[in-house]
Parts: C-alpha cells; structure tokens; sequence
C-alpha cells in the first residue's frame, strides 16, 4: 500500500493547532513514513492535489478560507478538523456577538496601537463574514479533534486511528474543550 | 417523614426500593443508578428544565425528566437505551448552540458540569447552528460576575438564592431564548437586594456566575480540599477549602442546602485572600524610635524582662492583656493562663469583654438569673419561628447566616420580622414593623411591648416591670398605633424568637438585656427562645472560659499591655483605650495596624487558615477549625510564642 496522501490547511486559527501536530515527538516519524504531506505549513506547496484525507485548523472567519474548506472537501476523502475554533469556532467566533462593521472599526481604526488608520479596502484581500463560523456549518465534516490546542495525544490517537481505517471519536476521558 | 411507605419499582430491568414521595431520579441515585443531570441540585426544589435525566418510564407515551416524576409502586423504567442516550447527546448540542459556551478562557472550565456532561457523550462538534448571541456580563458586584453567556437556565441560582438564602434576588426575566436571570427588577447585581452570599455561584453548574476572588487561581481538580470550620463570627459555619500550592483557590460551603452549608460574603469571599501587609518578623523598637526587626530570643527576653521589671516595682496588677475572639480556645486558654498564672494579673480580657459583661449582667438581673447563657437557643429556632423580634442587630451585616436564616423563615413560612433598633438599620426595611425608638428608651418600650402582651394573654408575668403605652409612646417617640401593632403580632405568635446584637450589648446597659429578656419571657410560649449576637468567631469560647474580666480594666490603668489580637480586624471602634496609656506595649498580631504602629514590640501571629483549633459557636456548639496552610517561614504558632514567653518569666 502506498502512502496515504494529506493536505492541510489553516483558516482563521493561531497556529496553536499546527504546534501540537508537531509535539507529537517520535511519532512524527511514524507519521512520514505512513503519510505524504501535500499541501501544508511545512512544504510550502499552494495547490490541493486529490488527497485522502484533508486536515483543516481554524474556523471559517473569510470568504477565501470559506472557498479553501469547500476546495479540500472536494479534493479529499475524509476530512478532519483540529481545535476548538474549526469544531466549534472557538476564540474567532468571539467576535460574532458584535456586528462585522464594529469588528473591523475595533480592529483597524479603534485599536489603541493605530494612528490613521483605515479599513482595508482592495479587491485583492479576502472579505471578512459577518460570523465566523465552525467548519460543520460550510462542509461536511468526518472527524472531529477538539481542544485548544488538541493535545498531542489526541492528534496521535485520531490520525493513528484514521491510518488504521477507523474513523475516530475521542473517548470521554481525553475529550478537552480547553 | 420517616414512615413513609416502602415502594418497589422496576429500574433497568432490576428491582430497586424506594419510599413513596420520592422522585424517580432520587429512587435511582438512592440504588446507585446514575443518571446525568444539570439543573438538579439536592436540597432545592426540581423543575426539570434541562431534561438531561430523561428516562423511559412503560406506560407513558413520552420520556419524561425523572427529576421530577413521582415513583410509585410497580413503575418499570429505563434509564439508559439508545434511544435515551441520542436525545441526551441533542439537548447537549441544543443547549451548547444556545449562547456563547466556548470553554478556553471560562474561568469554571475544568469544573463544569454542561463540559463533563458534553465530554461524557463525546460532543466534539454541534449539528444545529450556532446563534452567537450577544449577552451582557454583569461584573459589577464586588466579588461576583453574572456571565449570560454561559448561562444554561438551569434555574439553581434563582432556587438557591429564594428556597436556601431566602433574599430572592435572582429570578428570571422574559420568556423564551430571550429568557435572563436577573437581580431584582434588572439591576445589576452590585445595585441589586444581593448580599454577595456566593450561593449562587457555588450552585451554578457552568461558568455563568463565578467568583472575582477565586477565578483563575487553580481548579478544584488540581486542590487539596480541607474541611474546616469559618472562625469569623460565631455562626460555625461548614467550609470546605480547596488549596493550591499553599494558596487558597476557594471556599465552598461544605453542603450548599445541607445545615451549616451556607456561607457568606466574608467567609466566602474576603477570607481567600487579604492585602493587608503580614507582620512576619517579630519587631521591636528601637533607640530612634523606629520599630525594627528582631530574633525570636531578643522579642522574647524583651518582653520577659519588661514584665518581670513592671511586676518588681509596680506589681502584677500593673500588666494587663487584652486577647481577640478570633483565636481558638487553646490560644485564649494559653493566654488567660500565661496572664493569670506565670504574671499574676486578673486583668485579662477580650477586645470584645464590654459585650460579654452586658450580657451576662443583663441576664443574672433578670427573671432569667442563675442560667447563664444556657438559656439561649440554638441558631435552628430561627428557621421554625414564626415571629421574629431581632433588637439592635443587623444579622445580615454582622452575622449574615443567621440573617439568612430569618429571611429563608419569611420565605419558607412567611414568618413576621419586627425590628426594634434605635440606630438606623437597614434590616429593618425587610421587617414587618420596624420601630426607632430614641435612643435610650428602648426599655420603656420592651416594658410597653411586655405589658400588652400579658395583658392580652390575661398572664400575671410579676418579675417584669412594664410601662404603660402612654409613657412609652412618650419616651420612644414612636406611634402608639405601631406599638400595639407589634404587640398584636408577638401576641398572636406561636414560636416567637429574640435576636439580640450589637445596639444592645455595645450600650454597656445590662438593664436593656434585662428588660428584654423579661419581654421574651412573656411572650415565649413554647419555652423560651433567644438569641444573642456574639461579636466573635470564639467569643462565647472566651467567655465561657472565664476570660472576659467581670468588672473590665478600665480603672486600673495598666502599665504593661499585652494584646492578642492575630488576624481580627483593627477597627477603631475596638481600639483597646488601655493601649493608648500604656507604658509599654506588645501587640502580637498577623497583619500591620494602627495598633502595631505604636507597639513597643509586635510578636507576627498566624492567620485564620494558618491555625487549628476549638471554637465554640454563639449558641454553644463546639467545632474545629483546621490548619490548611503552611504560614509563612519564621511565624509560630501563638500557644508556642506564649509558652516560650512563659518560660523565660
């Protein structure tokens, strides 16, 4: 059997996912040997070829990532989400109890730290969502790894059940929302 | 209670005893059936408004909470099929989805009931949409914050706050998914009838109300949890202390709707932690005036020669100590022992000594003589009154479990509350009939009180010396009318009882206990029922062990003052007026004062959680407090500083 093929992608997450990924210690050698890694952080690659399973972190909080979740679902067989934010929406959907329009004023007009400053406004930058949202709600999801971050263990468990051909639920006891 | 009939019910396929008028769902935690549950919460009423403890129950055509399904005999249930388990899985989702229940930044997360309850059925995304409402939070009470966000409705802070505290500040406002739990008519807690109990917060099984002092500061799951005993005010109340890496993370009241459970916001709250700069080295002033730190040995052999030289010249009746409430019976016994025994003075006394010498003068000069406080009731009377007279106390600011206790009786039963307090008292605003009689004349008006109600009751009370309506409306300035409506009220009571506090035992006027006393004599049925205030954690400790001196210091103007006063308070109210003459003058104590300021030496004292020991509660029941910290390194003990002292004499 050859490898199994992965791409990932990080939507509007804070890189805490991809860091316990690779926390996992030895196990990442395991994980080379058993997977080839497509598109991801780590080998810089921009396109999603066809893959077997599709790993996305982070919530859907803009248009481009809304497009990127529903590219890689097209593209893979299975696709599985890591953290809080892409489960649940986690610290992104903090911002959703406020309308986008206050959201984008805090951010880039409001902020303590801006002298100027000015909504981005080109054509050439993805717009934000009025929400942002959990990956469920855009696509359809086939395994959830919550956690923020997810525990490195918990990764082990889910990828290491996904390479056996099972499709993974966390037992109670490792389950973490935090 | 105890008679009720023995039921059989049928849970899962075996056969389980349960007594009649018992639930479903306390049949299945009596046989060790477990079956989730939020919104439950033992001791309050049920509503069954999460529908977590669902159970299919032959017969019915629907599931049904069994929190609130009477068992009956015969009844065949099921607690735990497939069918059971998806809808308990969908309201998990449906109550997640709900508000904002994001769980990284909650300061309960890790002791969370809705997270233990969505981990036990592996909730690791939602299937129904989010609605991401906006809710306030409401942080601005002193110790609580009310986060809607994570707000479940369970209901168990408004049960708790009406059924147990029995202030009823929280209740729910709107209906629907708008629904809020709100204090009074939507004030924000901290402008609300709240007084900062925490019994709400310790009720909340989420993050929705949690606690300023406690959040952030370790998890329950990561504590040592040490029963203890509250030491503050003579209530005795129950804590449970959860503590990490020698901080305290928490007080819990040790059985939220158990006897002694409730706490308040001093035991709750302001005992976590404290500001107040520690003494930690023993000090001692030097030749420029300035105090500075010392050894052990040095404090010691300065204070033991300073003794020694004011008993050679002047006497033993030249040194005087003055010791706190607060301490545990075997510091005070230490203390009175050092004092009376190795120094040979009589003058020892406790900060709050003036209390005690109105009390129990108050009591041997009238009809009551020759009991001493064991005429008084136990705290419980209070809940099975019908009539409560309290008289110069506020309960709910001195001692608010005790307050709590005439509220949860107005709530539970609607007993009547009078109170009679010549200072402004804001209790008096929850009473039915609340008199200010001018100050002085409070006796006038229990002789007035006394005599209506003998007279109503066609008793001859002859100890009692009563005062007609005419000459205490005079006196006390108050409306005929409003007397004879008290009276009306004590006399048409069944199980009247009398709390007594600081307005009348602060007047150093044991004639006002007196009177009192004799006006709850004649209005007592039932025997009898009385309460009195006690200042102290220990004070009736300290006074049954003979500390308070019968005739006080006052006249024997002592040269060398000795004051024990550990963690209590420094309130200038209590300021100790022999310190301020003294010639020399050693303050041992926990915290930097007033009082330290002007010591000749000052010995550090352990603080409440650094001690154990014996305390005796306002109505005589012995508890123990437990040391549940380590206290700080080069702090001893107080017995072990006074033995130390006592053998260098």
């Amino acid at each position: 059997m050859g490898k199994v093929k992965l791409a990932t992608s990080w939507l509007d997450a804070c890189a805490g996912c991809e860091m316990s990924l690779l926390d996992v210690d030895e196990f990442i050698i395991d994980l080379a040997q058993a997977v080839e890694f497509t598109r991801s952080p780590i080998t810089d690659i921009k396109e999603f070829p066809e893959v077997d399973v599709g790993l996305i972190t982070g919530a859907i909080g803009m248009d481009e990532q809304e497009e990127e979740a529903k590219e890689l679902r097209a593209k893979c067989k299975i696709l599985i989400v890591l953290g809080d934010c892409a489960c649940f929406g986690g610290i992104c959907a903090m911002r959703n109890a406020f309308p986008k329009e206050e959201v984008l004023r805090r951010a880039y007009i409001e902020c303590e730290s801006v002298k100027d400053g000015k909504i981005p406004s080109s054509p050439e930058i993805p717009v934000l969502l009025e929400k942002a949202l959990p990956v469920n709600a855009v696509v359809k999801v086939d395994c959830f790894v919550p956690g923020c971050p997810p525990r490195a263990g918990d990764i082990k468990y889910a990828l290491s059940e996904l390479l056996q051909g099972r499709i993974p639920v966390l037992p109670s006891e490792m389950m973490r929302f935090d | 209670m105890s008679d009720r009939k023995e039921i059989t019910l049928t849970i899962n396929g075996k056969q389980v005893e349960g007594k009649d008028g018992d639930t479903v769902l306390e049949v299945c935690r009596a046989n060790e059936i477990y079956v989730p549950t939020l919104c439950f919460l033992e001791g309050l009423s049920t509503v069954g408004s999460c529908r977590l403890c669902v159970v299919e129950i032959d017969g019915e055509r629907r599931i049904n909470p069994s929190c609130t399904y009477p068992a009956r005999d015969g009844l065949v249930v099921k607690t735990h099929t497939p069918n059971l388990e998806k809808y308990r899985r969908l309201i998990l989702e449906l109550i997640f989805t709900e508000r904002n229940h994001f769980c990284f930044f909650c300061a309960a997360s890790g002791d969370c009931e809705l997270q233990s309850q969505a981990y036990r059925y592996q909730m690791d995304h939602a299937r129904y949409p989010y609605t991401f409402p906006a809710l306030p939070t409401d942080t601005l009470n002193d110790f609580l914050v009310i986060d809607h966000n994570r707000c479940i409705l369970c209901g168990r802070c408004v049960r708790v706050c009406g059924e147990v505290v029995g202030n009823h500040t929280l209740d729910f406002s709107r209906r629907g998914w708008r629904t809020l739990v709100v204090a009074d008519l939507n004030q924000s807690l901290g402008q609300s009838s709240c007084i900062s109990c925490g019994a709400c917060q310790q009720a909340c099984p989420t993050g929705a109300i949690f606690s300023k002092v406690s959040a952030y500061r370790g998890r329950p799951t990561e504590s040592e949890v040490i029963q203890s005993l509250c030491s503050l005010c003579g209530v005795g109340c129950e804590i449970k202390v959860l503590v990490k890496n020698n901080n305290i993370v928490r007080i819990d009241g040790s059985q939220l709707t158990g006897p002694k459970g409730q706490l308040c916001d001093k035991g709750r709250f302001k005992q976590v932690y404290n500001e107040t700069p520690r003494i930690t080295k023993p000090l001692v002033r030097n030749k420029k005036g300035d105090l500075e730190p010392a050894s052990w040995e040095d404090a010691w052999k300065l204070v033991a020669d300073k003794i020694n030289d004011y008993k050679g010249r002047q006497g033993a009746a030249s040194i005087a100590g003055f010791v706190s409430s607060l301490c545990p019976t075997e510091t005070l016994d230490a203390f009175a022992k050092l004092m009376r025994n190795n120094i040979g003075t009589s003058y020892v006394d406790t900060l709050d000594g003036s209390s005690y010498r109105a009390l129990t003068k108050g009591i041997s000069t009238s009809s009551q003589d020759g009991k001493g406080l064991a005429i008084e009731s136990p705290l419980e009377a209070i809940l099975d009154s019908d009539c409560v007279l309290v008289v110069g106390s506020n309960p709910l600011e001195s001692h608010p479990v005790a307050g709590c206790y005439v509220l949860r009786a107005r709530a539970r039963h609607k007993a009547k509350l009078i109170v009679i307090d010549s200072r402004p008292n804001t209790f008096g605003f929850r009473a039915d009939i609340y008199l200010r009689p001018k100050d002085g004349s409070e006796d006038t008006l229990f002789g007035a009180l006394g005599g209506l109600v003998a007279k109503k009751a066609k008793s001859a009370e002859k100890q009692m010396r009563f005062s007609s309506l005419a000459k205490a409306a005079q006196a006390t300035g108050l409306d005929k009318a409003a007397i004879q409506e008290a009276a009306a009220m004590l006399s048409s009571a069944k199980k009247p009882v009398v709390i007594y506090g600081e307005g009348i035992l602060n007047t150093n006027n044991p004639k006002l206990v007196a009177r009192l006393l004799d006006l709850a004599k004649v209005v007592s049925r039932d025997g009898l029922k009385v309460v009195s205030m006690k200042p102290r954690g220990n004070s009736r400790g300290a006074w049954e062990l003979g500390i308070a001196n019968q005739n006080g210091i006052a006249k024997a103007k002592p040269k060398l003052v000795y004051v024990l006063m550990s963690d209590d308070a420094f309130e200038m109210g209590d300021w100790v007026p022999q310190a301020d003459q003294a010639e020399f003058l050693v303050v041992q104590a926990s915290y930097s004062s007033p009082l330290t300021d002007c010591a000749d030496v000052v010995l550090p004292s352990p603080i409440w959680a650094e001690r154990k020991g014996k305390y005796v509660s306002l109505d005589g029941k012995v508890g123990h407090s437990q040391k549940v910290l380590e206290p700080p390194s080069g702090i001893k003990d107080d017995t072990e500083i006074i033995s130390k002292l006592a053998k260098k004499l």
